[in-house]
């Protein structure tokens, strides 16, 4: 039950009543017994909310930073008109609106309510509750109940760095391209044969195919195909450090170091699976929190946003040894190991470089980890006291991350550690070096 | 209607009889609060209030005790009051008990003076030169069981008594008694033919006090001295004067009848229009946020670490780590080259003195924060020189 605003204008409106009354304590009892039978009049003629039929449509998906629609189909087989305001509530960062909608359905019909969604960050979004306030014929009083209608929105990362992929594409084409003779370094595969032009390396002759036929043929190379990538994102606490700015409003202390490094990731994967290789997806901070493999290469980065997409940071110390386990027991030919994690020397020195030569002897590891610009701006800090002591401060942060990098480079990691915007075309850049020197 | 959804939804809402069912238990003992804080207070007699040594008064500060006292024995209490009702009905087979809890204004107390009969003034009164000639009043003295000290047979016969208040000076030929640093606090003389007895305080006729010592023989005693007894009480309002006409209003007086009522109904709108913003629609929705902390507020801390503590040998540390791990790539050496060799390379590459050199790279902790500004700064142009030569 609820009052409404007409109410408390008909009583204040009574008090000029009472004044002109000839016996004003029976004219105060008098309104407020019409108050109290005109209200409960309203409530028996209102419309009934509990018999109320709800159920939703509309999509399920959508990328941060974009909207969604989500239908709310009211039928009321009720012999009333229900007439009135609903509220369909949502978490705060989905972001729904409008936040009241109006409700006019005449007994025995339905009507269709839209509500729009703008999430504010990733992950799966539940609808609460849907609360419909049906007010009865005199605008006095109103029934109200709540219902359960389930829905959700899973946020998808928005995969921001998608405008680097034509650039890389062309890269990797422009690696291809260049396949016969000119490059012949270990691990790159054998194509076909063909005959022999003048600039071609002589050491790729095939002799015993030109002994066979009257004519010199070489062998042309291509870039190695159906190598694997495994994709492994840290989401222990490290990842939940916000750095950089966030893309979509809503967040004033930028994107955490998780996202900017599934940005990274998406790239990489897409690439990857456009150059002919397959990708295999880990998050992991104590347990295994998403495990995505075999996905085909037309529907991988589709089930890599679905995977990605629930994943939050976890404010737990990451398992290192865990996590190699992990990959160890997960991967079992050579594949090319991508570390989304932190540089946090203390963290590494303890966690990730005691076991990271059984990582590294059996697969080519590259760890890649999200730099932060406000270290940087500290860093160029001077003028005052307080700014040079900031940036020492940053200055030793940096020196710890140059000694750290040294120390992974000196067991053979590859190691790319970049801004959170230049991340992901960095990551990509390495990938496509490593694979064109043929060491995936 | 797709697939995944549900056919109907769930109502979450409460039903009538599950709102009684778990609200009948607080409504009870909401009830039973009521009942025990009203019960009481209905069963009370339905007394004058709060008016202290008032005859029909029956809590601690009222004197309805007394009153039924004096009625067992024989003595008719009537209560007035109003001065005029006082004087008229004063005679000789009468006492005027009059009380410290009523303003008399001077002419109040002429009319009093005028009524004859025999007075009993009991606690301060402001016109004791009028009601009592010739006593006057003396100190502020606390009241407490005093002694009678004296020959008046009420008192002496009472024996000890809570007396007090105030001590008097008596005039020559009065009796006085209970005395307090050396002034009695009761006088009885003689004024005009009448009898007048003078108390510094009425508290040993309150219902509270009567039971103790022997206040309630002295009460008697100087109250029941003659058949009637005529006690002037606080009126209902206060009495300007005998001829008070009540040309000046109050505010209160002025306010038609209607507009409290008027009141009353904007403060049942008030009721409603609260019932109507208070009433939410829908639960407030919680959420699960994700931590919200900022990467570099470890650097920012260790910063302000460094501040608070002067750390300038730790901060040049790092500055200088910084320069040197930048500038050796530049100089073609390796990270790991020793202090001379960088200096060295260092002096060649910008034409700049040694030592200058050496004391920015390697010199000793900066003396004070100038020093460790000025230090970046050198290290900053080193640097820039090294990269651009």
């Amino acid at each position: 039950m609820a009052l409404t605003g007409r109410a408390g204008l008909l009583a204040a409106l009574g008090a000029l009543v009472v004044l002109v009354a000839p016996a004003p304590p029976v004219a105060v009892l008098g309104l407020a017994l019409l108050l109290a039978v005109l209200v409960a009049v309203d409530l028996l003629l209102a419309g009934g909310v509990r018999g109320l039929r709800l159920h939703r449509d509309g999509e399920r998906l959508v990328r941060l930073g974009e909207s969604v629609t989500v239908g709310l189909v009211v039928e009321n087989p009720g012999r009333r008109r229900v007439k009135g305001v609903v509220r369909d509530a949502w978490p705060p960062s989905a972001g729904a609106a409008p936040c009241h909608l109006k409700l006019d359905v005449p007994a025995g019909q339905r009507r269709r309510l839209v509500t729009t969604l703008t999430p504010t960050r990733r992950g799966d979004r539940e609808a609460v509750t849907v609360t419909v306030r049906s007010v009865g014929p005199l605008g006095l009083a109103a029934r109200q109940g709540s219902h359960l209608v389930p829905w959700s929105v899973r946020v998808l990362p928005p995969f921001l760095s998608r405008k680097h992929l034509p650039g890389k594409l062309a890269r990797l084409r422009e690696l291809d391209g260049r396949h016969p003779a000119l490059v012949r370094g270990q691990g790159t595969e054998f194509d076909s044969l063909r005959e022999y032009v003048v600039g071609d390396d002589v050491r790729s002759i095939d002799w015993r195919a030109t002994a066979r036929r009257s004519d010199v043929v070489v062998r042309t190379w291509r870039p190695e195909r159906d190598r694997r990538v495994l994709i492994v994102l840290d989401t222990g606490r490290t990842s939940a450090g916000r750095v950089g700015v966030a893309p979509h409003p809503g967040q004033p202390s930028g994107w955490p170091r998780l996202d900017w490094s599934m940005d990274a990731a998406l790239l990489l994967a897409a690439l990857a699976a456009r150059a002919g290789d397959r990708v295999d997806f880990l998050a992991h901070d104590r347990t295994v929190r998403a495990w995505l493999s075999g996905a085909s290469r037309s529907d991988l980065l589709s089930s890599l946003v679905n995977a990605m997409a629930p994943i939050e940071a976890e404010l737990v110390e990451a398992d290192a040894p865990g996590m190699v386990s992990a990959v160890l027991a997960r991967a079992k030919r050579r594949c090319l190991v991508v570390l989304l994690t932190d540089l946090n020397a203390a963290a590494m020195e303890e966690g990730l470089l005691p076991v990271l030569p059984r990582l590294s002897s059996r697969h080519t590891v590259l760890v890649a980890a999200v730099a932060d610009p406000r270290v940087a701006d500290m860093a160029s800090g001077r003028g005052t006291a307080e700014l040079v002591y900031d940036a020492a401060a940053a200055e030793r942060l940096r020196g710890e991350r140059r000694w750290i990098t040294a120390r992974l480079r000196g067991q053979g990691v590859e190691v790319v550690d970049a801004p959170p915007e230049e991340l992901a075309p960095a990551l990509a850049d390495a990938y496509l070096a490593l694979k064109a020197a043929g060491r995936l | 209607m797709s697939a995944a959804t549900p056919p109907t939804s769930v109502s979450t809402s409460p039903t009538a009889g599950s709102v009684w069912r778990g609200g009948r238990g607080v409504l009870a003992i909401a009830l039973l609060v009521l009942v025990t804080a009203v019960v009481p207070v209905l069963l009370s007699s339905p007394g004058t209030g709060d008016r202290p040594l008032d005859p029909a008064d029956s809590s601690l500060q009222g004197g309805k005790a007394l009153a039924q006292l004096l009625r067992r024995h024989g003595v008719s209490v009537e209560r007035v009051e109003s001065v005029s009702a006082m004087a008229a009905s004063a005679g000789p087979d009468s006492q005027l008990l009059i009380g410290d809890t009523v303003a008399l204004s001077a002419d109040d107390a002429r009319v009093i003076a005028a009524a004859g009969g025999d007075r009993l003034i009991a606690g301060p009164q402001t016109h004791l030169d009028i009601l009592a000639k010739g006593v006057l009043t003396g100190k502020d003295v606390r009241s407490r069981s005093r002694e009678p000290g004296c020959a008046l047979p009420e008192a002496t016969r009472a024996g000890s008594a809570f007396v007090g208040g105030v001590s008097f000076v008596a005039p020559a030929g009065a009796a006085g008694c209970y005395p307090a640093a050396g002034r009695p606090t009761l006088v009885r003389h003689t004024v005009d033919g009448a009898t007048v007895t003078v108390i510094g305080d009425s508290a040993f006729m309150t219902n509270m006090r009567l039971a103790e010592d022997g206040n309630a023989a002295l009460a008697l005693n100087l109250t029941g001295a003659k058949p009637r007894l005529i006690w002037l009480t606080a009126p209902e309002k206060p009495v300007t004067g005998v001829t008070g006409t009540g040309e000046g209003k109050t505010l209160g007086e002025l306010i038609p009848d209607a507009v409290p009522w008027a009141m009353l109904q904007l403060a049942v709108a008030v009721a409603v229009v609260a019932v109507w913003r208070g009433r939410r629609l829908g639960p407030v929705v919680a959420e699960r946020l994700p931590v919200v902390v900022r990467a570099s507020e470890t650097v920012e801390g260790r910063g302000r670490l460094y501040r608070a503590r002067r750390a300038r040998d730790r901060a040049a540390q790092a500055l200088r780590a910084a320069a040197i791990d930048r500038m050796a790539p530049r100089l073609g050496l390796p990270p790991t080259a020793a202090p001379e060799e960088i200096v060295a390379a260092a002096t060649v590459r910008t034409g700049r003195e040694a030592p200058e050199v050496r004391s920015a790279l390697y010199g000793p902790a900066p003396a004070d924060d100038g020093a460790l500004v000025a230090l970046a700064g050198q290290l900053d142009t080193l640097e820039r020189q090294v990269r651009d030569s």
